[in-house]
């Protein structure tokens, strides 16, 4: 199924916005969102999400007879799937441009940086080779699924253990995992991929765009880099010509948030280490927090309101009432709201619901009758998905708006 | 900007909300419909160990041997003469591709529009590449469904005046199944707003023309700048559809009008909060029970 297209207005306000240097969620040009990484209990699997994208890769092994070109080197293969799972316009099986470039793009990442030691998986020259195939999963698409595929895929490589092999004179003894400890996979170096959007024929720049931002970008340069400042993969698509400075300057925004990520994998691969070598519990059940009624997980959003400090008991009150008590734990705490009525800033206004600050005043403007129609009312969409605050939509632009209620 | 904190056990529970009667027959996914092998299966069905199970959540309808399920929220299904409005998402040959919210593009053929230069004028070349001009990506359009193709895509036309290219206004989406078949769908309403409920769940509210006579069929907007009041009334308007729709009501022109009544002593933006949605609904519940007892 097609997806909705953007409207004239909502694409105009996000051209609109990015000019005046700001994004939709807040954060700066060149930030990227949350990342997480998380690890399967079988090795190879890795889970990353990257803000509301989510990509599982697997890594897998098995032997077979090396490439006739290259009788000493094992065999890499790499699979991007979409699948209507991460966003409905994907088809399920046949697979789309878009899938195809992906693909292409992180076989170039991996192979062509040469970050696997090919020769290594090489049992018998010319006869037998390991034949390593990762399989890439896109569980959710929003915005930038290149980026957190070539995470996960290097993060499953790092964490995948293949069966030892022990060579005999003629005899080759493949151990199973009972037998002998697996083996790590020789990395050599880590090559991540950075996208990076560009708008306004190459004026404004951001790294990481989110779902919206990717559909109004008018072009795309994706740069894969390893923290040692080897350039491994350059790409650039979309109707836009660039400077020599700026394509200098992404490739050096890159380096930076390469080492961060880079620190960031080896910090959950050892985490995991850790955790298998003491026996605790590890996995995909650590993304789960059990004192929770929901799985939901939300970022703190930081939003500036112009009162007090909140009190302590508000934020407590929140959290506990995220978890969903009954009604009796409800009394305790209005008390407390209702007993600290100068430290806390809360209006109460009804049962259950109280506002903080004032909204502001209404910036429609009252159009004299003979102006044009190009005079643009500020639309400032908060997007706050906490599920006890409501934002109230202030002002409204003069042609069209669109809501999608599901 | 203010800031609304709301316990989650201070929501209106589910039960709160719903006062109709239960139909009775409401399906869910698997759940088995008859265990009898006589009947046909119709869509939403499936035949599973000589039972029909249900594929989709609604209502379960029979028509002599033909058991069907009409699934509560669907994409758009068109039929023959249902208004809709759609957005130009592509220029084809001699054709414009349209979105609808259902599951394939509609499709707008240019030999289906009003051109300038009469009726009946026969499509060059010229008119081909004039397309852009006329229709170009991203306009929204309100048309009536001409014609539904075997693969279940909807041809369009936009042959009558009132058709056309929509200028100012506010679209507001909601489930196509709560606009229900009528015999108008452009209303004006006393308020100084119109709004044509597309049966695709799309309900265009914009200002109202005041010169009748210069209906050009949607070839020209206007782009006048529309008056502060003009405009909240529409916000009011768009406001009052969300809380309706939030509230599964079936829209159509009275219980819109209702609903602008009850919402007068609140202000605009304050319909936004559940609350007081709630609250204006249950007002327009009433009032209509009451009208149709």
């Amino acid at each position: 199924m097609r997806e909705t297209p953007l409207s004239n207005c909502e694409r105009e306000f996000i051209l609109n916005f990015i000019a005046q240097q700001k994004r939709l969620d807040g954060r700066n040009a060149y930030d990227y969102r949350d990342l997480r990484i998380a690890f399967g209990v079988s090795l190879g699997c890795c889970h990353v999400e990257l803000g509301k994208t989510r990509v599982l890769a697997q890594v897998s092994c098995e032997v077979g007879e090396p490439k006739q070109t290259r009788p000493h080197d094992g065999v890499l293969y790499v699979n991007v799937e979409l699948s209507p799972m991460a966003c409905p316009s994907f088809e399920q099986g046949r697979q789309s441009e878009e899938g195809i470039e992906l693909s292409r793009l992180m076989e170039r990442c991996l192979k062509e940086s040469r970050c696997l030691d090919m020769e290594s998986l090489c049992i018998v020259s010319g006869e037998k080779a390991w034949h390593v195939r990762v399989d890439i999963h896109v569980l959710n698409h929003e915005g930038n699924i290149l980026d957190c595929a070539s995470i996960a895929a290097i993060s499953a490589l790092a964490h995948f253990r293949r069966p030892d092999v022990s060579v005999h004179g003629e005899e080759i003894t493949i151990h199973t995992l009972e037998d002998r400890n697996p083996v790590p996979l020789s990395l050599h170096h880590m090559p991540l991929l950075v996208s990076f959007a560009f708008f306004s024929q190459g004026k404004f720049m951001l790294v990481d765009p989110s779902s919206k931002e990717e559909k109004v970008m008018e072009g795309k340069m994706v740069v894969g880099m390893n923290k040692h400042r080897e350039l491994c993969t350059l790409q650039v698509t979309g109707q836009m010509l660039l400077l020599k400075e700026q394509v200098l300057r992404c490739s050096s925004i890159a380096l930076t948030k390469v080492t961060k990520i880079t620190e960031l994998i080896h910090e959950a691969l050892d985490k995991d280490k850790q955790a298998r070598l003491k026996g605790e519990k590890h996995g995909f059940a650590m993304l789960v927090s059990g004192d929770r009624v929901t799985a939901n997980r939300l970022p703190t959003t930081e939003v500036k309101v112009d009162t007090l400090e909140i009190s302590d008991e508000m934020e407590r009150s929140q959290s506990s009432s995220e978890d969903g008590e009954s009604q009796s734990g409800n009394e305790p705490m209005e008390e407390q709201i209702v007993a600290t009525p100068k430290e806390s800033a809360v209006e109460i206004l009804t049962k259950g619901v109280g506002v903080i600050g004032e909204g502001g005043t209404s910036t429609w403007l009252d159009i004299p009758q003979a102006d044009s129609k190009q005079t643009a009312a500020k639309k400032r969409k908060h997007k706050l998905e906490k599920m006890e605050e409501g934002i109230d939509d202030e002002g409204s632009s003069e042609e069209e708006e669109k809501v999608i209620l599901k | 900007m203010s800031v609304d904190i709301r316990l989650a056990s201070s929501r209106p529970a589910g039960t709160d909300l719903y006062h109709g009667e239960n139909p009775g027959n409401i399906v869910t996914p698997g759940d088995v419909i008859t265990a009898d092998s006589g009947f046909m299966r119709g869509h939403g069905t499936y035949m599973e160990d000589e039972c029909l199970h249900a594929s989709v959540a609604g209502t379960v309808e029979r028509v002599n041997k033909l058991i069907s399920v009409r699934p509560l929220k669907t994409r758009y299904n068109g039929e023959i003469g249902d208004v809709v409005i759609g957005r130009i998402r592509e220029l084809a040959q001699k054709r414009w591709k349209v979105e609808t919210h259902s599951r394939m593009d509609s499709v707008l053929m240019l030999s289906s529009v009003n051109l300038p230069g009469g009726e009946l004028r026969r499509r060059s070349e010229e008119d081909e590449k004039m397309m852009r001009h006329y229709l170009k990506e991203g306009d929204l359009i309100s048309a009536e469904v001409q014609n539904v193709m075997s693969d279940g895509c909807l041809s369009l036309h936009t042959r009558s005046l009132k058709y056309g290219k929509l200028g100012q206004g506010c679209l507001v989406c909601i489930s196509p199944s709560l606009v229900l078949r009528r015999k108008t769908h452009f209303h004006n309403l006393p308020i100084g707003a119109s709004i044509i409920l597309g049966n695709n769940g799309f309900i265009w509210i914009s200002p109202t023309v005041q010169d009748k006579s210069e209906e050009s069929g949607g070839y020209e907007t206007n782009l006048q700048p529309i008056p502060k009041l003009d405009r909240e009334v529409i916000a009011r308007l768009r406001n009052c559809v969300l809380a309706l729709a939030e509230c599964k009501m079936l829209l159509f022109d009275t219980c819109i009008l209702y609903a602008y009544e009850a919402s007068l002593k609140y202000a605009v933006k304050d319909l936004l909060k559940p609350e007081v949605a709630v609250e204006v609904v249950d007002l327009v519940r009433q009032r209509l029970e009451l009208e149709g007892s």
